[in-house]
């Protein structure tokens, strides 16, 4: 077992890091989200000026070495899928520095950003130009899109025409349509109906071996040990441990027992029925 | 691969402000590497008007007609038909260029809000999203020309090569246009209830600005005798300037017996494209020193 602060294991010789980060930490200002209104701001400013701040993550130091498969496991809320959002140059740090060489995407939720008064046909190309693709790349990977997410004649309708089943394929072909050299996955295995999930998670598998490098948000714990090299488990906003991805996964099912116990001897003492508490 | 994506394939991002300058050009440079993205929003934006309506298109020729109508109307009742001559003409020169700011303003103002889905999943440059918001206005404004001709046609006496001048007006507006548009993007992620403010704030705008009536009526009404300093505020407001350009080249003037269309106040227009100007990398500044905090926020 290695903890974060020493050096992470894997042969990198000679190999340049295809993700550096440093000392990384994101802060959330609080007063502010997506329910402030002017009325209420001006109230706070008013009163009290306390801090409202929050670091989600704090003093996180990775790398990626290409060609590796590293996976960020941990509880809810411990700051796994704003670590990909900065890796994924959404949210930029407000501590330290990340150093990303290569192109990086994540797979998209699935239909994000789509728009319903559009064609499928437009909602393709602009997909592609929010993701950054070349026109003519989007053109010629349109036809093998429309096969994949078997639209047919669709493709020149509105999307609002279509059944939640041809949204979530195209989203999905549109999704894993993109090249990159580093790939961010955050749970996306857990849509769609049961044929399509398993065509997609072939195509996803086929993408991971592809790509140079793969982080991975997930709480499969089946998936972390078979398909990646290294793990870091997250708590807190924290590293607490980086290694052998048996070893990570050992420790963070251990933490989730204790946390498990301690919360069914609290609902114990407070009478409740511990089932309840657990269910949430 | 990398060489045919428009997205820098490496980033460093460390804490820390880049100065104002720097955010001014990487601005720009995020435009320019994009700008086939601000296309396509701005005909998905086409498109989407057109389609689901009866009239489709058409509500770009009609919308603008119809509301001078209402003006018309109301006008010549409360003026006793005593108004200003071919005033039909007098106020389409203006409705016309406040119909693109009201709209572009008002879509800009939820155009970040509205694709808070896909800001959360992929980085992009979202200065795209308000640019593109302004610039779809321009197509209105470009559809708005067509019942301008064929109200012109009523005036024949009234054409002249001042027309010609329209363009020019129109960009120092768009300049203007998209720097309101993207301060009222990024204000309205963190308040989100500054898309209502605005459309009260709009609607006051229109009625003070010099669009019904012009600056002279307002000597005339002896506002700015008592009141000296209402003067210089009117004309700080960039739509009388835009106003009075704008009708100058299109209808004339109304003052002192009325006079046919002539060359607009070009000092005035010059300070206000430079106003403008200024303004525009005020607000790219803001938006770039906000745009971090967009995926956090939404």
């Amino acid at each position: 077992m290695r903890f974060a602060n020493e050096p992470p294991p894997i042969h990198r010789t000679g190999n340049p890091d295809a993700i550096r980060v440093q000392d990384m930490g994101v802060r959330y200002d609080l007063r502010f989200n997506r329910k402030t209104k002017i009325r209420t701001s001006i109230g706070q400013m008013l009163g009290r000026g306390a801090a409202h701040q929050f670091w989600a993550l704090k003093d996180v130091s990775m790398r990626l070495v290409q060609g590796e498969s590293l996976a960020v496991i941990g509880p809810n809320g411990a700051g796994k899928s704003t670590l990909l959002q900065v890796l994924a140059g959404i949210i930029r740090p407000s501590a330290g520095f990340i150093e990303v060489r290569g192109h990086v995407s994540g797979l998209l939720t699935l239909g994000a950003g789509f728009d319903v008064d559009l064609t499928g046909r437009d909602n393709i190309l602009l997909g592609g130009a929010f993701l950054g693709l070349d026109d003519a790349v989007t053109r010629r990977l349109l036809p093998s899109i429309v096969e994949y997410a078997e639209l047919g004649e669709f493709i020149d309708a509105p999307l609002k025409t279509y059944s939640s089943g041809m949204r979530a394929r195209l989203g999905f072909a549109i999704a894993t349509s993109v090249d990159p050299d580093i790939l961010l996955l955050d749970e996306v295995l857990a849509t769609g109906d049961a044929a399509f999930r398993e065509k997609s998670k072939a195509r996803v598998i086929e993408i991971v071996k592809a790509a140079k490098g793969v982080v991975l948000v997930t709480h499969d714990m089946n998936w972390v040990t078979e398909y990646c090299n290294r793990a870091i488990l997250l708590e807190r906003g924290r590293v607490i441990l980086e290694g052998e991805p048996a070893d990570v996964v050992a420790l963070h099912q251990e933490h989730m027992a204790e946390a498990h116990a301690a919360q069914t001897q609290m609902a114990e003492k407070a009478g409740i029925d511990p089932r309840i508490v657990l269910r949430r | 691969m990398s060489a045919s994506i428009e997205a820098p394939a490496t980033f460093r991002h460390a804490a820390g402000e880049q100065g104002p300058i720097g955010l001014v050009r990487e601005g720009i440079t995020d435009l320019w590497s994009r700008r086939r993205l601000v296309r396509y929003l701005v005909q998905a934006d086409m498109r989407k008007r057109g389609a689901d309506t009866i009239l489709g298109n058409l509500w770009w020729v009609i919308d603008p007609l119809l509301q001078m109508l209402v003006y018309v109307l109301f006008v010549t009742i409360l003026s006793r038909g005593k108004g200003v001559d071919d005033y039909p003409l007098y106020i389409f020169a203006c409705i016309l260029p406040w119909k693109w700011f009201s709209a572009a303003v008002g879509d800009a103002a939820v155009s970040v809000v509205s694709q808070q889905q896909l800001i959360k999943q992929i980085a992009f440059p979202k200065i795209v999203l308000p640019v593109s918001s302004a610039t779809a206005g321009v197509v209105g404004f470009l559809f708005g020309l067509i019942p301008l001709a064929g109200i012109m046609l009523f005036y024949p006496n009234r054409i002249s090569p001042f027309l010609l001048l329209i363009p020019l007006i129109a960009f120092v507006q768009y300049v203007y246009t998209l720097g309101f548009a993207l301060m009222v993007s990024a204000g309205n992620v963190f308040f989100r209830d500054l898309g209502n403010v605005l459309q009260h704030m709009l609607r006051l705008w229109w009625f003070v600005s010099p669009g019904l009536y012009s600056l002279s009526t307002l000597d005339d009404v002896g506002i700015f005798k008592s009141h000296e300093w209402l003067r210089i505020l009117v004309s700080l407001n960039p739509f009388a300037v835009l106003f009075e350009a704008y009708r100058k080249v299109i209808y004339g003037s109304a003052d002192n017996g009325g006079s046919l269309p002539g060359w607009p106040d070009f000092t005035s227009l010059g300070l206000l494209f430079l106003g403008s100007l200024v303004f525009l990398a005020v607000t790219i500044i803001m938006f770039k020193r906000l745009e971090p905090n967009f995926a956090k926020v939404l």
